[in-house]
């Protein structure tokens, strides 16, 4: 019996770090997807357990969290397993430089590309008023405003432009980072390996031109490297969709 | 340990602090970030300083590295030196101070930088010369802060903006209030304690409405001021007005 249960969509972006983290430490956990096209985050049901009506967030006990990068700092140290951080102080702030840096700049841009490609158009085809009353039971403003501009396909050319600019950019950034040390910011596997693993799996398809063997090398063999990873596997395989199915092109030729 | 350091306000202030309060031995070093003076370190600069996304806060160089970001130096300084003080306690309570530094850091820094500049930075950059400002920027490589300087230089600020702003700063002030038990956010001081009132401080003259009718809050900015730590670190003011320095900060989320 296990007293932690992970309520998450995809293993991908912000769902997938805690997946992944838990199967890292080894911890058993209940599983609880909730189909974020069907916008299961925001039943009432589930606003009992996160009020914000955001995914993930994890139960551990009578303990209820959220932010997916502050769970895996929990889950690592909540948890016996493989350390995940590593024990030097320079280099954990390092870890969490690069976390941030995904966050908040880096993964922001590619998932609105992500939800306009994807997200907007899977939910579109439904009855207009059924959408626009899901739309406003939305608890959080700024989410509320994201769905909208998702769903009606209301991101601008300007902003769509700025998030590939942000995008080429991180991914220069990342193959430049991934020559100095043996994983991310680190010679150790750490939290922000798992977290640009989230972010990163699916570069090679979403940006053929930017990140692949000739122009990034040192990424691709970190990505396929994370990929083998007994965790990494068992954590996509929880997933039902084609984001989550399209990790198999990491599979080595 | 060398830090170079704005005025004692915003991510400036949290550095300059969390050494007082773990008592690290740095040398310090007072820079202008309001006149980029960030970008013309006698450093070596690696992508931690250059892409910061917390755009023009303290550096601090240690073993050689240049380092950035306010909260996560925060981190390190507790993690060097002694049992944990600014981030003490249980997985828990390390997860909570975690998820309001992020929220500080992800909205209240921009909507107070936004509200900062407005005041008072945009003036200073408007007397700049052309070619002074073309200097200055074109040692900048982010293209988002670049752009920020820009704009502030321009005067680019909206009502709309400002008043966004302003609502999350009356916003964070609700949420310690609700938060306030004792005399810090968690118990213990912390270095969320730290975090928030280094960005709030400037905000007591730019936004007071947001603090009517929050004596709690008042009184709690007060203990904090207090502080020893904070005290010495606001002591080593230039300008002996800190919260009125508001270098560029962090963007104003893209997604809203």
């Amino acid at each position: 019996m296990t007293d932690v249960t992970l309520y998450h969509w995809e293993p991908n972006a912000n769902s997938g770090k805690p997946m992944l983290a838990l199967a890292e430490k080894g911890v058993d956990y209940n599983s609880h997807y909730l189909d974020l096209l069907n916008f299961d985050q925001h039943d009432p049901e589930y606003l009992k357990i996160n009020p914000q009506g955001t995914i993930p967030a994890m139960t551990h006990g009578n303990l209820m969290l959220t932010e997916s990068t502050a769970i895996m700092e929990y889950v690592n140290e909540a948890f016996d397993g493989p350390e995940l951080m590593p024990s030097d102080p320079q280099a954990r702030w390092r870890v969490r430089w690069w976390m941030k840096f995904f966050d908040q700049w880096f993964a922001p841009s590619v998932s609105m590309m992500g939800w306009n490609w994807f997200v907007g158009p899977s939910v579109r085809e439904r009855d207009p008023e059924e959408l626009a009353a899901r739309i406003e039971r939305i608890p959080m403003p700024e989410r509320r405003v994201a769905w909208k501009k998702a769903i009606y396909g209301l991101f601008s050319e300007e902003e769509l432009r700025v998030s590939q600019q942000r995008a080429e950019i991180g991914i220069t950034l990342l193959e430049e980072e991934l020559t100095k040390h043996k994983w991310l910011g680190t010679d150790e596997y750490t939290l922000a390996d798992i977290n640009g693993f989230n972010l990163g799996f699916a570069l090679p398809m979403s940006q053929p031109d930017h990140c692949n063997d000739e122009k990034t090398p040192h990424t691709m063999e970190w990505l396929r490297k994370i990929y083998e990873r007994p965790a990494t596997k068992e954590t996509w395989a929880k997933g039902r969709t084609e984001l989550a199915s399209r990790v198999t092109f990491l599979e080595r030729q | 340990m060398k830090l170079y350091h704005g005025e004692p306000n915003a991510a400036s202030l949290t550095v300059m602090a969390a050494l007082f309060e773990k008592g690290i031995n740095a040398e310090f070093e007072a820079i202008d970030l309001c006149a980029g003076e960030r970008h013309d370190l006698p450093i070596t600069y690696g992508v931690e300083v250059l892409r910061s996304v917390e755009g023009e806060g303290p550096v601090l160089v240690n073993n050689g590295e240049a380092m950035a970001d306010s909260v996560f130096i925060g981190c390190m300084l507790d993690e060097s030196k002694g049992d944990a003080t600014l981030l003490a306690g249980d997985a828990y309570r390390r997860w909570q101070i975690m998820v309001w530094c992020r929220h500080v850091i992800e909205r209240v820094a921009p909507a107070a930088s936004y509200i900062g500049n407005q005041a008072y930075l945009q003036d200073a950059l408007k007397r700049m010369s052309d070619a002074d400002f073309a200097a200055l920027t074109a040692k900048i490589a982010a293209e988002d802060l670049r752009g920020r300087w820009e704009e502030v230089r321009q005067g680019d600020f909206t009502e709309e903006r400002l008043a966004e702003c302003r609502a999350k700063i009356v916003q964070m002030v609700d949420k310690i209030e609700a938060q306030l038990s004792g005399d810090w956010i968690f118990g213990d001081f912390s270095l969320a304690d730290l975090e928030t009132y280094s960005w709030l401080r400037g905000m007591l003259s730019l936004v007071p409405e947001s603090f009517d009718g929050h004596d709690s809050v008042i009184a709690w900015m007060g203990r904090v001021q207090d502080r020893p730590s904070v005290a010495k670190a606001l002591s080593l003011s230039v300008t002996g007005s800190p919260e009125k320095a508001w270098p560029v900060g962090p963007e104003i989320n893209r997604w809203g």
